[in-house]
């Protein structure tokens, strides 16, 4: 390469060239990267293997000017490819306001949310959970937790029997709390106890906007030496703390489970500025120490272990936790009413 | 039971506001569930003189009075009362006063009204004439209240009926009773807590209690035959009574808690039961055969007239009193009407006794009836009580019947009754309830509550003795919740730190598992539901279904003996019925995609090796149905309805998740109305549910307008077998390359796909790592009694294959495909 004149020329025109190329389609970058800097046929490959050919003076000079030929035409490409990219995603008229491509919502029942959450408290405080069967006998449910036959405090319970499957069973019945869980605890393990006994009981009452034919409860027990109430005041505080707040006010006042003595019921005071008194007292759950006799009646010596019971309902609680107010609805399964609990 | 706040005021001056009251006795154990006020303070009502009573020109049923009310000049009422008359003496409520009313839509809701001047049907009232209920002292509600002619005219009303003993105003607390506290059914017992807990004196009333005998055992004799459910009867005569109405300070105490007003006689003994707890009855005495009492049972079955008109049939051995000839009285429970107490008597014959709470309750029970006297007798009363009750109301009817006491009385005993005494120990009393109690707190605490105590030399134990109103405290734990109430639970205090097990909660796999398949199922679009447990009869029998996990246990629906109604008369063998009705109510409630679970257990009345109690056997399944459209919109791709392979997949995914080993879906071959087709699951060979298509009619009859599917699965039995995968490890995996490799034959039509890839999984040992299916042909390229299967297979190993090795295991599953389901390779 002799003529230098000549070498501007082509550089020049090469320059022209690389300029006014259109590159409006995948096409044309295509063909303009085979044109100018394909492997064999590349213009400015061409220019770039003829570097040494060029005289000493001015070779470095002319390969300034290819590589700079040579960035300007990747700079194009690559300018261009971009262009043509973002021009895919909005040609084809897409309108990116339409709703996505929705999945089913599916959801867990507030009652499953509520007992996790109270079972999660009490585990976290060394509680097992156990279980325990829906119908049970007489035995278990009433006689060894202290209710005698033929007691008034049967008829704190209305309770649904279920016919006897031969004549030496009687008092089958349909569990009316999960206190029998308890008996069945103690019966099978030792002190110290500390469980936890969730599940569905059965009250024979008229289903209204407070009560319904089934409820679930979840029951508390703890056995071991030198339990006091003070140790139940505690744990039930702890829990209501996590439920309501932690200010939550509460109260323990005397009432009657034959299988606790003393027993109680606590109270939290539930703040509403429409009444008089900015609230009212809301029961949510009944307690006590461990009756002596329910100890007896499973073999364990009262006078060596005391122990505490709580007993609450899974409804009551949601109820609260959400403001339902009437527990028909937990049983109606309204999807208007599950997918607020999605 | 409700207790009049002014009554309670007798028996202890407690100076709280009702408010304070309420909160202290539920404090104590007697819950106040409601307070109504009754009356008011009637400021501006007074005591008006009808002058005139002329008929309203505009209205048939109105008067227009013309009142005086005192110096200055009558004023115009009008006045829609049947009884007004011109020359009466009334009460008016002048313009401005406040009356405790009750409300229209309820009359047990009494509202505050304020009397204003109003004009009625054209002509101006200045005031209105009131009636007893308007008034608040009484209960008559069908006229005015017609004073005396001596009642001074102008004068407030409420010093007048003041001095009738009446108060203006009252309140009723309604007290929630514990079966625990048979002494708080009155009264007495309820001021006795008061009394301790405000530290004032309990004013009993003074009573007179006569000796046994004297003139009272020449009228009459008492025998109890029924020792053993008869403790105590005495009985207490008294003649020249005149049957009247109460005065009104009794009735209107009466009214306020809850009673009806019938006549002196029968309204005393209801007072003294709701003073002293102690049950009381009036005989006429002139209507008993050879002036004789007999407390006996009933040899046969025995029909008697109760005092309510009610001819009842009563068992043999119902615990009766009885005269010289007959039954008159169900003891404890009612009277008889034969001898009941009516305008022409002139002799009572007062019964007060003690029967045994088992046997009334079981009575009562029996024949479906709970008296004010039951109730109390089944509680247990005052075993000590008896005379000084009878004793009460004799008096009473001496004074306000006019009557003439018998001197004396008769009691029959078949029990002497002795004090319990039980030992209390001050450190058990302390350890139990979490306190640091000295000696004296615990010693006032009981005694202020009648208990009589004698202390050890060391203040370390008590002997108590237990007063016998208070039957229910029978061991040192009842007496220490007397003293933890007293003292109060509030007070208890709760410990800093508490101790915490010595080892970490374990949690069981049956409820783990449960816990994650809810969330996965929550995750993959499922609703979590709760249902009912019970249902109809007929329904629990059509879903007792021996494919459905309930109905494989063979036996017989639970049912209910007392069921609320024949639509819960049966407990559930299968969660579906349930469902499926929440699927029928939310696809009614414009829902078309429905997908829903539920865990819960079901019973069924057989013996199984799961049975807790004997002839039962209880399972905890989980259900899941899906129905109607697979996708919200149409707008990303078409809507198909969800069919069986939509939940299969769920079920293929859930089965995975809970590592359960050689899950097989076997098609049923036999009919069951439920589904229309079906396939068992099995693992290992072991049942663990059914997956199938739920039959048109039974569809239909739940309103369900798309085909329906369920996976009902024996969720105990699964997590039974999946505890093992829960304590998995890792195994290593082939990190070479994996080469794949399409196969396509053509078998019969009729050969199940399933059969091919098992027999391609067998064949393909050990190098086949995977085999999905990924085209299926049926149609004019093949023959029509033949389709085509294409199949995508993966092949590894701890190293790279060479194509021979692949080529050789492909052959052999051809082959084997070729012999044992006749597939011909397809090109």
């Amino acid at each position: 390469m002799s003529d230098s004149a000549n070498i501007d020329d082509t550089l020049n025109e090469l320059n022209k060239e690389i300029e006014s190329a259109s590159l409006h389609s995948d096409e044309s970058i295509e063909s303009f990267r085979i044109r100018f800097l394909g492997k064999k046929q590349g213009r400015i490959t061409g220019l770039m293997k003829r570097i040494p050919e060029v005289d000493p003076g001015d070779r470095k000079a002319f390969g300034q000017r290819v590589n700079a030929l040579k960035s300007r035409a990747m700079e194009r490409i690559e300018t261009a490819q971009n262009a043509a990219q973002t021009q895919a995603v909005t040609s084809n008229d897409l309108d990116l306001s339409l709703p996505g491509r929705t999945l089913p919502e599916g959801s867990v029942h507030p009652l499953t949310q509520t007992h996790r959450l109270i079972i999660r408290v009490f585990e976290s405080y060394g509680f097992t959970v156990e279980e325990g069967p829906e119908i049970e006998d007489d035995w278990h449910n009433f006689t060894a937790l202290n209710f005698p036959p033929d007691h008034p405090a049967r008829d704190m319970q209305d309770t649904f029997f279920i016919e006897a499957p031969s004549d030496k069973h009687d008092g089958i019945l349909l569990r009316t709390h999960t206190s029998p869980v308890q008996i069945r605890v103690l019966q099978s393990q030792k002190p110290p106890i500390r469980v936890i006994v969730p599940g569905r009981v059965y009250r024979n009452e008229a289903i209204s906007y407070k009560s319904y034919c089934l409820f679930h409860q979840v029951e508390g027990l703890y056995v071991d030496e030198n339990v006091s109430m003070g140790d139940l005041k505690h744990i039930l505080h702890v829990f209501a703390r996590v439920l309501f707040g932690e200010d939550v006010r509460m109260r323990f006042r005397p009432s009657f489970f034959p299988f606790t003595e003393p027993s109680a019921e606590v109270d939290i005071w539930w703040k509403d500025d429409s009444l008089p008194g900015g609230g009212r007292w809301l029961e949510i759950l009944g307690c006590g120490m461990v009756d002596p006799n329910v100890l007896s009646a499973v073999g364990v010596d009262p006078e060596r272990y005391t122990g505490y019971a709580f007993g609450m309902g899974i409804e009551r609680i949601a109820m609260l936790r959400y403001g339902i107010e009437d527990i028909r609805i937990l049983y109606e399964n309204d999807e208007r009413f599950l997918s607020q609990f999605a | 039971m409700i207790i009049s706040n002014h009554w309670l005021s007798d028996y202890v001056s407690h100076d709280l506001s009702v408010d304070d009251l309420a909160e202290l006795l539920t404090m104590c154990g007697l819950e106040v569930e409601g307070i109504v006020q009754i009356g008011s303070s009637l400021d501006g009502v007074v005591i008006g003189h009808v002058l005139t009573c002329e008929p309203h020109p505009n209205a048939d049923r109105l008067r227009l009075c013309s009142v005086k009310i005192g110096e200055a000049e009558p004023i115009t009422i009008v006045c829609g009362a049947p009884n007004v008359e011109a020359g009466q003496k009334i009460a008016v409520a002048t313009i401005g006063s406040v009356l405790h009313m009750p409300s229209r839509e309820d009359p047990n809701e009494k509202i505050a009204v304020t009397v204003r001047k109003s004009k009625i049907r054209g002509e101006v009232s200045f005031g209105m004439i009131c009636s007893e209920v308007e008034l608040g002292v009484g209960d008559d509600q069908d006229g005015i209240l017609v004073l005396d002619h001596e009642a001074p005219v102008g004068e407030a009303f409420s010093d007048w009926i003041s001095e009738e003993g009446v108060p203006l105003v009252d309140h009723a607390i309604d007290i929630a009773i514990t079966p625990n506290r048979p002494d708080a059914v009155c009264h007495v017992g309820v001021a006795r807590d008061v009394a301790a807990l405000t530290g004032k004196q309990l004013k009993m009333p003074e009573i007179d209690i006569p000796d046994h005998g004297k003139a009272a055992t020449d009228e009459f004799s008492v025998t109890i035959e029924a020792t053993d459910v008869c403790q105590e009867y005495v009985g207490i005569l008294v003649r020249d009574i005149r049957v009247d109405e109460s005065p009104r300070w009794l009735k209107q105490r009466l009214l306020a808690v809850g009673l009806r007003p019938r006549n002196n006689i029968v309204d005393i003994t209801n007072y003294v039961m709701y003073e002293l707890g102690q049950p009381l009855h009036g005989f006429d005495f002139d209507t008993l055969a050879d002036s004789k009492i007999i407390v006996r049972k009933t040899s046969g079955e025995t029909e008697f007239v109760t005092l309510d008109g009610n001819k009842r049939t009563l068992p043999a051995g119902t615990m009766m009193i009885a005269d010289g000839e007959r039954d008159i009285a169900i003891a404890g429970i009612m009277g008889g009407e034969n001898s009941e107490v009516t305008r022409e008597t002139t002799s009572v014959l007062i019964e007060s006794a003690y029967f045994d709470p088992v046997q009334i309750r079981r009575t009562a029970r029996k024949l479906q009836i709970q008296t004010d006297a039951s109730y109390r007798f089944e509680r247990g009363v005052d075993p000590c009580a008896q005379a000084r009750a009878a004793a009460r109301a004799a008096e009473l009817m001496v004074r306000l019947a006019g009557g003439t006491l018998v001197p004396g009385m008769v009691s029959a005993r078949s029990v002497t009754v002795k004090p319990t005494r039980v030992t209390l120990r001050r450190a058990r009393a302390n350890a139990l309830i979490g306190v640091d109690l000295p000696a004296a707190k615990m010693v006032s605490l009981l005694e202020a509550i009648g208990f009589e105590i004698q202390i050890s030399d060391d203040e370390e134990s008590f002997d108590c003795t237990i007063p016998t109103f208070r039957p229910d405290i029978e061991r040192e734990v009842d007496i220490i919740e007397e003293v933890a109430r007293l003292y109060g639970f509030d007070k208890i205090p709760e410990p800093v730190r508490s101790s915490v097990p010595d080892h970490a909660v374990e949690i069981p796999a049956q409820r783990l598992l449960r816990e994650d398949i809810r969330d996965r199922l929550a995750a993959l679009g499922f609703r979590e539901l709760y249902t009912n447990s019970m249902l109809r009869l007929e329904t629990a029998e059509a879903f007792q279904v021996d494919i459905l996990p309930g109905g494989r246990l063979g036996g017989n629906i639970v049912k209910t003996l007392n069921p609320i109604s024949q639509e819960m008369a049966a407990l559930r063998p299968s969660l579906l019925p349930g469902t499926l009705a929440i699927a029928g109510y939310n696809a009614n409630h414009g829902r078309k995609s429905l997908r829903y679970f539920e865990i819960g257990n079901v019973q069924i009345r057989a013996h199984s090796n799961e049975s807790i109690i004997d002839g039962y056997t209880e399972k905890e399944l989980l259900l899941l149905v899906v129905s109607g459209d697979d996708a919200a919109s149409g707008l990303h791709q078409d809507v198909r309805k969800m069919d069986y392979f939509d939940l299969k997949g769920v079920a293929e995914t859930l089965l995975r998740a809970v590592h359960l080993a050689e899950v097989r879906f076997e098609s049923g071959t036999s009919q069951f109305p439920v589904a229309s087709s079906y396939s068992i699951i099995t693992s290992v060979g072991e049942y663990v549910g059914v997956l199938g298509e739920l039959s048109a009619s039974i569809r239909k009859q739940y309103d369900i307008p798309a085909p329906l599917f369920f996976l009902e699965l024996d969720w105990s039995t699964i997590s039974r077998l999946a505890e093992p995968f829960l304590r998995k490890r890792y195994e290593a995996f082939s990190r070479f390359p994996v080469v794949e490799r399409d196969l396509a034959v053509t078998v019969g039509a009729n050969t199940p796909v399933g059969k091919l890839l098992q027999q391609i999984r067998e064949s393909g040992k050990p190098l086949l790592s995977g085999v999905s299916v990924f085209d299926l042909y049926e149609g004019d390229q093949i023959d029509s009694t033949m389709k085509s299967v294409a199949f995508s297979l993966k092949f590894s190993a701890d190293r790279t294959l060479v194509d021979k090795e692949v080529d050789l295991c492909f052959d052999g599953i051809v082959k084997v495909l070729k012999s044992e389901s006749g597939a011909e390779l397809r090109r």
